[in-house]
């Protein structure tokens, strides 16, 4: 440990801090570009720039290692001074076309600019005219006038993908960031790249030009899209003449944590988030002779108990068929392990997820669904059903999710949901399973609704809803009820009345999640 | 790897990277000496020495469009190069440059149709003392003017 000083705050900070790090973690704030936690530091832009006591010229605090009694100012005329030189020079060649520029609201440049700007440029010189419009990606297009040339870009590309997609052609004034010739970036992981530029020189195709940064409403979340379980955040469009179904969500973006993901995602991740707003279930439906009658959760939870308690009634039990999947949470499963295993003493207990797919040797994994590590953690067996024993064995089929659309054909599914008496389906999305049961069920998605997930590596991670859902109750809820209806196990369980309290619960009964 | 490359070329390449810890270092005496055989480093030439260098193509395009000495595309028999630095413009680069555009009839980083003649302006080619000054190829010509270009030009064949 060394003591510095930074602003007449006394610090103990740790031998080989860079005064950056080290004033960030007192939570001092030094502006810089180039400067990014998960790459060694560049020096580059020299935005970074402080004064340290008894030093002729300022030090980069980027790079500048504390040593003992250092006393560093961060705020000094001199420092401030610097910022605006320096932000002057970036802006020599900046095409100030922020108000077309996707990072408007989130720019570093701009945000900086507000703050230490020199405001009556001094600069007689017709600006380069450079490519506004380069595509360096399938979904990235490059803004040369806008570049500050950070090379973050090719330091994640270089350090973190280690694919070097993008070199830094010509000199001085010249200098461009360029792909070889047409060789895109070809990395399933150059989402992160429009993120991680600290100005708006790349943007995404996905995101360019379809709403403003300043509209979205940026909430915590999880994944869900593989087994890692990537912090992400959720940035929607609450709304203004938005009706109730339209577009909300228009980004996925990384959230940093340094167990699970570090700063990034994968780009299956970040692109595949259209699912969320799209072909979604909007009412509790009962289907009867090719009608379709709306029905309140009420009635339909009344429906479904006097089909389970007639079937238990006349000892049939083994007669009645769950199929689950992991996109439920730790909570949801613990709850059906309890309701359906423990409680009514089910054997037909099955799971039914999206099959898995090739991972890679980052982040993205194998198992296309989040929680499997949940399920063998709360204890449920992993079983797939075999549709011609499972149509010969059952008389009531409660189907969670819609992934057996993409294990069997519609005709196998359809030729064995004949057999079966009633079949429950709970769902988020609509699909080929809809016209073949009696009722319908919608359900929240992971984005909007609360509870725990356990990633490949059984790390359990709490998340809340990220989008508010009118559509339909979350699993958990309408396991409760059911339980209740049911007057499955004791009181206090039915009682649990949020995913947190259920998750304590589950601690007291399963070690692992404690 | 092309085999359009001379063996000798393979050679002293190999030479050339056993001198270094890392055979990303060799990246620019190699240029040297393909550019020596081939003239110019065009994407090809790129291409051929990213592979003996297990370098991405895009960084031995950086190299080549960092240096000016190595040329992407091949130049005319005489390559002028005229100092445009300090103390050149001082002393009248300005002039000179103008003079050699209209004498040429090409721009700056040009060649003429015969391919007799390339045209570059370079930085201070360390001659100042003989400023304004160019280089044609390898050899200096110092203290220009009209005259002495006119000369210079009607003696290159
Ligand atoms: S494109 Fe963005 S990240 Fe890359 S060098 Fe330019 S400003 Fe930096
Ligand atoms: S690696 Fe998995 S969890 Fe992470 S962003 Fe990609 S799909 Fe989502
Ligand atoms: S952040 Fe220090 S030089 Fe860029
Ligand atoms: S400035 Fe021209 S030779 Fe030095």
């Amino acid at each position: 440990m060394v003591k510095i000083f930074i602003d007449d705050k006394e610090l103990e900070v740790s031998n080989g801090l860079t005064i950056l790090r080290a004033a960030e973690g007192a939570g001092i704030p030094i502006p810089h570009f180039c400067y990014h936690p998960a790459f060694a530091p560049e020096g580059s832009c020299r935005m970074c720039l402080v004064e340290i006591s008894g030093l002729p010229k300022l030090e980069l605090a980027c790079s500048t290692v504390v040593r003992e009694g250092m006393k560093i100012l961060t705020a000094s005329e001199k420092v401030i001074e610097a910022r605006k030189a320096v932000l002057e020079f970036l802006l020599a060649e900046h095409p100030l076309d922020c108000p077309i520029c996707d990072k408007a609201g989130e720019c570093k440049l701009q945000d900086y600019f507000e703050e230490y700007g020199f405001f009556a440029s001094r600069f007689k010189e017709a600006k380069e005219k450079r490519e506004k419009k380069v595509q360096i990606s399938k979904n990235l297009i490059l803004d040369r006038e806008r570049c500050i040339l950070c090379t973050r870009c090719l330091r994640f590309l270089s350090e973190i993908t280690k694919t070097q997609d993008v070199g830094v052609l010509n000199r001085g004034i010249h200098s461009e960031i360029a792909v070889y010739e047409s060789n895109f970036i070809d990395n399933h992981y150059a989402g992160n790249l429009a993120e991680l530029c600290p100005v708006g020189a790349i943007t995404d195709t996905d995101f360019r030009f379809k709403t403003r940064a300043w509209f979205l409403v940026k909430k915590e979340s999880i994944c869900p899209m593989c087994s890692r379980g990537c912090n992400i955040f959720i940035d929607s469009h609450p709304g203004f003449a938005r009706t109730p179904l339209a577009q909300r969500v228009y980004r996925i973006r990384a959230r940093e944590n340094q167990d699970i993901n570090s700063f990034w995602i994968c780009d299956f991740g970040r692109y595949h988030y259209s699912y969320i707003d799209q072909g979604r279930q909007e009412r509790i439906v009962l289907k009867k002779e090719a009608k379709d009658t709306e029905l309140s959760w009420e009635k339909a939870l009344i429906i479904l108990a006097e089909k389970v308690k007639s079937l238990v009634y006349l000892k049939k039990k083994s007669r009645i068929g769950v199929i689950l999947n992991t996109w439920l949470t730790n909570e949801e499963l613990y709850l059906a392990d309890k309701v359906f295993k423990k409680g009514l003493g089910l054997e037909n207990i099955y799971v039914v997820d999206p099959p898995s797919e090739k991972g890679d040797d980052f982040l993205l994994t194998e198992e296309r669904t989040p929680n499997r590590r949940g399920l063998k953690e709360v204890g449920l067996p992993d079983l797939t059903p075999d549709l011609g024993k499972l149509a010969l064995q059952t008389d009531l089929l409660l189907i969670f999710g819609t992934f057996l659309v993409g294990r069997f054909s519609v005709t196998e599914l359809k030729s064995a949901f004949d057999k079966i008496g009633t079949k429950f389906l709970f769902a988020a999305h609509k699909s080929a399973l809809d016209s073949l049961v009696d009722v319908v069920i919608p359900t929240p998605l992971i984005a909007e609704k609360g509870g725990s997930l356990t990633n490949v590596n059984g790390k359990v991670q709490s998340f809340s809803p990220a989008l508010d859902n009118s559509l339909g109750l979350p699993e958990w809820k309408l396991l409760i009820d059911l339980a209740k209806e049911l007057k499955i196990n004791h009181k206090p369980f039915w009682q649990l009345s949020s995913p947190q309290a259920i998750l304590e619960e589950m601690g007291r009964g399963i070690p692992f999640f404690k | 790897m092309s085999p359009e490359y001379s063996e000798l070329l393979r050679q002293r390449i190999a030479e050339v990277i056993a001198r270094y810890p890392k055979k990303e270092a060799a990246l620019l005496p190699v240029l040297h000496l393909v550019q020596r055989e081939t003239g110019s480093i065009s994407p090809e030439e790129e291409k051929f020495i990213a592979g003996i260098l297990d370098l991405k193509p895009i960084k031995v395009r950086e190299v080549v469009t960092f240096y000016t000495m190595i040329l992407r595309q091949p130049l005319g028999k005489y390559h002028v190069q005229v100092c445009s630095n300090l103390s050149c413009t001082l002393l009248g680069a300005g002039t000179i440059i103008d003079y050699l555009k209209e004498k040429l009839g090409i721009e700056i980083g040009q060649t003429t149709p015969d391919k007799k003649f390339s045209l570059s302006t370079v930085e201070c080619l360390g001659a100042c003392e003989q400023a304004p000054c160019l280089m044609v190829n390898f050899d200096y010509y110092g203290n220009l003017d009209k005259e002495r270009i006119d000369r210079i030009l009607a003696s290159l064949t």
